[in-house]
Parts: C-alpha cells; structure tokens; sequence
C-alpha cells in the first residue's frame, strides 16, 4: 500500500502543478514562485538563445566565477 | 505569513499612500485605468527598443494606476458595473501593448523564434482572461490556473530589470497554456456537473 502511495506522490504533485487551484500567498504558491525565480535566473541565457542576454554568464556561472 | 504575502503586506505601504492622496484628490477611478493603460504604452516603447530597465520603472508606475483604481473606486463609493468593465478591456490593451513592444524588438533583430514565441504567450495570455469570462457565464466561478495578469506582470518585471526577458517569455508561455486548459476542463467537470444534477 505505501509502494502505491510513494509511486502515486510525484503524480499527484505534477497533477496539482499544473492543474492549479491555489489561492496567492499559500506555501504551494511560494513554491511555484521560487521554481518559477530558478528557472529564469539560474538557466544561462545562451541555452534559450535569449536575444538580449545571450553571451551573459548565468546566475549559476556568475557564483561559480566568483568562487574561484 | 508566507514569503508572498509578507512582499504584499510590504508594498502596499507606499500604495496606500497613494490610494488616500487619489481619494482626497477625488480622481475618478476610470481615470486612473486609462492613464495605467497609457503609460504601459509608453513602457512598450522602452521594451521595443530594448531599454529594458527603463520599462521596467514605467511599468512599475503603470501598474500601481492599474492596481488602485478598484481600491480607490471603493473608497470614493464609485464602483459600477462599467467601471470593471472598462477595467478589464483596457487591462487586456495593456498586456497587448507589453506583447507588441517585444514583437517588434525581436522583429527587428531578425529573431523570427522569439517573435513566435512572444506572439502565442500572448495569444494565450489573451485567451486566459477570455476563458475565465466565458465560462463565468456558464459557471459561478472559473479561478483556477497559475498565470493571472498579476503574476504576467510581476514577469515582466523581474525579465525587464534582470534582462532575462527570454526565460520570462517561456514561462508566461507554458503556464498561460496550462492556465487556459485548467479552466476548460474546470467549466467541463462543473457543467458535467450540473448537468447530472438536473437528470438526478
């Protein structure tokens, strides 16, 4: 039964993803939020071909420059 | 208090500031509309020629007329039917004007993948406030999906000061397309529902 239910999570998640009925200003909006903030600054630029950005370090590449 | 909500709680200081000062000034809240509606052709224009943080201040500006003329509507005791009528045409010009300020920068960059791309985000964008009045015809209420015009806007923002406009692009993309299958299927499963309980 908890197999079931551990393989029936990552659906259920996907599910309620993208069939959204949250309300602004729960934990599942944050979330959304901080994946959706992740996505648009730690992808680099020139994997989207992004038009303005493109040869611009990425959030990512930018930490890593300034850790070496 | 979630971490949205405590960014909400925290802008609405200077707004409310403003909302009293229009009260007091008396400005008609269809006023304010249409002059959010104007200077978010102005930030279209900054957009177009790729001035990125400069439309992201004038859309700052925009918005707050667009996010204050309800509020000052209430308080001045002028709320009408016309009122969030005119409200919602005039926000769907305001969203198109954000649209065609991108087509045509990435139309004159030869960029014929970002010109598609901005073109169907804003196709659906369009399509889902168009989905939510239509079944809101039908049905009590069809609030469901993730990308509202708050949310677009707020976008646009973060793309226009961090110039990651492309990225923002994808996501209003994706997330407008889910949000306008949510609210088919939504009007589908409430009317199936109705439906059964007139034959029942």
């Amino acid at each position: 039964m908890s197999a079931a239910r551990a393989l029936t999570l990552p659906a259920r998640v996907l599910w309620h993803a993208f069939f959204w009925t949250y309300e602004r200003a729960t934990w599942q909006y944050d979330l959304m939020v901080i994946a959706i903030l992740a996505f648009v600054w730690l992808t680099p630029p020139a994997w989207l071909g992004d038009p303005m950005a493109s040869g611009q370090p990425g959030l990512i590449e930018l930490l890593l420059r300034l850790i070496r | 208090m979630t971490f949205t909500g405590a960014i909400g709680a925290l802008c609405m200081f200077p707004l409310r500031l403003i909302i009293d000062g229009c009260v007091a000034l008396r400005i008609h809240p269809n006023v304010l509309t249409f002059v959010g509606v104007l200077i978010n052709v102005v930030a279209a224009w900054y957009l177009a020629t790729g001035r990125f943080v400069t439309a992201g201040f004038i859309m700052i500006v925009a918005n707050i007329f667009d996010f204050i003329d309800g509020k000052v509507a209430t308080q001045l005791g002028a709320v009408s039917k016309f009122g969030g009528f005119w409200d919602s045409v005039i926000d769907r010009f305001s969203d198109l004007a954000l649209f065609i300020g991108l087509i045509y920068l990435y139309a004159e960059r030869g960029r014929t993948d970002y010109v598609m791309v901005t073109a169907i985000a804003s196709t659906f964008a369009l399509m889902t406030s168009y989905t939510r009045a239509r079944a809101e015809s039908l049905i009590t209420r069809c609030k469901v999906g993730f990308m509202e015009r708050p949310e677009r806007i707020v976008l646009f923002m973060i793309g226009a000061f961090t110039n990651r406009m492309a990225a923002v692009l994808w996501v209003i993309l994706v997330l407008s397309i889910f949000t306008v299958a949510d609210r088919i299927i939504h009007t589908w499963i409430e009317l199936r529902r109705e439906e059964r309980a007139v034959r029942a």
